[in-house]
């Protein structure tokens, strides 16, 4: 209860000392929505100009972008500061979180208040809301609570691709630059069904770099093409769940890491 | 809780890749790259008396601020062994950092965004320190370091010197028995800096906190240290006194002496040399290894001479650590 309470002081304050530059606090949120213009193009696109994609509706294929930006919002409200590991360590602010009586991964969350994630989570938000009203699904209790877990688990599973590189940066700070060719990745296949793409292609995205799992899968399963995702289906069903050990996972290679860790400048 | 700091053969290596010069040796680097140890601690040993305060020295580069990495749960030893305030620190890192403040003379633990008083906050919540604990001590700490007319400016508006103060408090809210500064006060001005040093001399001796300080500055060494560690190229060459050290090293006076008559004959005086004589006017240096104090060859010279004016030059403590380094093979 102490941890939480000092976390959610810390965001407060954090939050309000953001607010003090309105013009600066503007413009996060703005580059936070601009940032996902790409997303909005598709889905513009795609319910205007196709019928559908890869054997599902138009409809069904809007549950991908939304699930996957409504994930990658909360991931960057609650555990984005990964992002930028590589840079506090070249600031000392590591060596700083150390000599602290608090774990080293709280005090990089807690770093600043992400206020761009205000603009992700209202893209997000909105685009979450159309695919909804625009699907044919019957949205049962069930069906809600799976999306809602396919949500969490989507964040979970992301969080765990940029903390597996951030503990590579806790050892080789250079690593942190592979954290902006993930986001690109994610943004640029994210959003489609993973089986419009060349088989190596979409082999990769689920086994290499895996990220079917954070809302194509999910998506399928929701939308009742989960057979036909070229993984058995309980695989895909369990998304969720193998976003949560992804990221425990990720947590373990964390604390390794920085048990490892020998900063900069010796 | 006992306050002492206990190092053991310490030791840190780090593994790094020679760079060969050139764009073909830097691309041979890339193909067949060529690891190497550096070692950036070896196997240094000294112990830090509870309420002590301890200045270890030694040129960039020396393996100051590895060591106090090490001592501060930040990096994890090699070999050896190390315990602070009886917490070995890289193994419990929470535990330790209960016990310790650490001040970082280039970089701050305050939130950058937040005014100071807010960090201070948030630090009485982390450690948890009672809240009337967390006024009384920030009260003590405004009367000594001037806090209160700039403690609710954001931590990036404040000036060099505002902010190590504010660090200063920060790192001692929690009341720590021991304390590791690594060069505090670099880059302030004078009054500052005094000011910095008039705090931690009463942390020392009113408090009884354990100082671990890194400096280049001898004359915060001179004012606030009475011992004094000396590390280079990660070895510890030299552990003693101030005194011990002015002893050994410091023997560097001069006596100028004005004589009544020009044409005296100046003779030697026995471990005293003649620097040299123009007129009158005669400079008298130790020599050998037996040579008197400044004070003894002031006696002697003005018993053997009749002298008309004197002067004496004594080497300050930062011609003493030069005069250490240089037989330390540091310079």
């Amino acid at each position: 209860m102490k941890a939480v309470r000092i976390a959610w002081r810390v965001t407060c304050l954090n939050f309000r000392a953001q607010l003090e530059y309105r013009a600066e606090f503007l413009l996060m949120i703005a580059i936070g929505a601009v940032w996902q213009v790409s997303v909005i193009v598709f889905a513009t696109v795609l319910l205007t100009r196709f019928t559908g994609m890869g054997g599902w509706d138009s409809s069904e294929v809007l549950l991908i972008p939304a699930t996957r930006m409504l994930a990658h919002g909360l991931f960057v409200l609650v555990l984005g500061r990964m992002h930028f590991v590589g840079r506090q360590i070249q600031e000392g602010r590591i060596d700083i979180y150390l000599v602290r009586p608090m774990p080293v991964h709280r005090q990089v969350q807690l770093a600043y208040f992400p206020t761009n994630a205000i603009g992700d989570l209202t893209v997000a938000a909105g685009l979450m809301a159309g695919a909804l009203s625009r699907s044919g699904l019957d949205w049962s209790a069930g069906r809600i609570a799976y999306l809602v877990a396919a949500v969490v688990g989507g964040m979970l599973l992301e969080a765990a691709l940029f903390t597996a590189v951030a503990a590579a940066a806790l050892r080789f700070p250079a690593a942190d630059y592979w954290s902006n060719w993930l986001e690109e990745l994610l943004g640029t296949f994210g959003s489609y069904p993973l089986n419009v793409l060349p088989r190596a292609v979409s082999g990769f995205l689920t086994y290499g770099l895996p990220l079917a799992f954070v809302a194509y899968f999910p998506a399928a399963v929701l939308t009742g093409h989960g057979h036909d995702t070229g993984v058995p289906y309980w695989l895909a069903a369990l998304s969720p769940l193998l976003g949560a050990l992804a990221y425990l996972g990720s947590r373990l290679l964390w604390r390794w890491s920085l048990g490892h860790y020998a900063g900069v400048n010796g | 809780m006992s306050g002492s700091i206990e190092v053991r053969g310490l030791s840190r290596t780090f593994h790094t890749t020679v760079r060969r010069p050139g764009v073909a040796g830097a691309l041979r680097s890339l193909v067949n790259p060529e690891r190497v140890a550096k070692h950036a601690v070896s196997d240094i040993s000294f112990d830090v008396a509870a309420g002590e305060l301890l200045a270890l020295l030694g040129p960039n580069g020396a393996g100051k601020s590895t060591t106090i990495k090490m001592l501060t749960g930040i990096l994890t030893p090699t070999s050896g062994e190390a315990r602070v305030a009886g917490v070995v620190p890289y193994r419990e890192r929470e535990r330790n950092a209960r016990n310790i403040g650490a001040v970082f003379g280039q970089r701050t633990q305050l939130w950058w965004d937040l005014p100071a008083r807010e960090s201070f906050a948030i630090l009485r919540d982390i450690y948890e320190v009672p809240k009337a604990e967390h006024a009384s001590r920030l009260r003590e700490f405004d009367d000594l370091l001037d806090l209160s007319s700039f403690w609710d400016t954001r931590v990036r508006h404040l000036s060099l010197g505002q902010r190590v103060r504010c660090d200063l408090a920060a790192a001692l809210l929690h009341d720590p028995p021991v304390v590791f500064l690594d060069e505090p006060t670099i880059g302030m001005d004078v009054v500052v800096k005094e000011q910095v040093r008039e705090f931690l001399r009463h942390q020392v001796e009113e408090r009884g906190r354990t100082v671990l300080l890194t400096t280049h500055d001898m004359t915060e060494v001179e004012r606030l240290a009475e011992r004094v560690v000396l590390i280079n190229h990660g070895r510890l060459v030299l552990d003693g006194g101030l005194d011990e050290i002015r002893r050994r090293f410091g023997s560097t006076w001069q006596v100028r002496a004005t004589l009544a008559d020009a044409h005296f004959e100046v003779v030697p005086l026995p471990g005293i040399a003649v620097l040299s004589h123009d007129g009158p006017q005669v400079v008298f240096g130790p020599e050998g290894a037996d040579a008197p104090t400044v004070h003894q060859a002031l006696k002697a010279v003005i018993e053997r001479y009749e002298v008309t004016g004197i002067a004496i030059d004594e080497a300050d403590l930062e011609d003493v650590m030069r005069a250490a380094y240089v037989q330390a093979g540091v310079a």
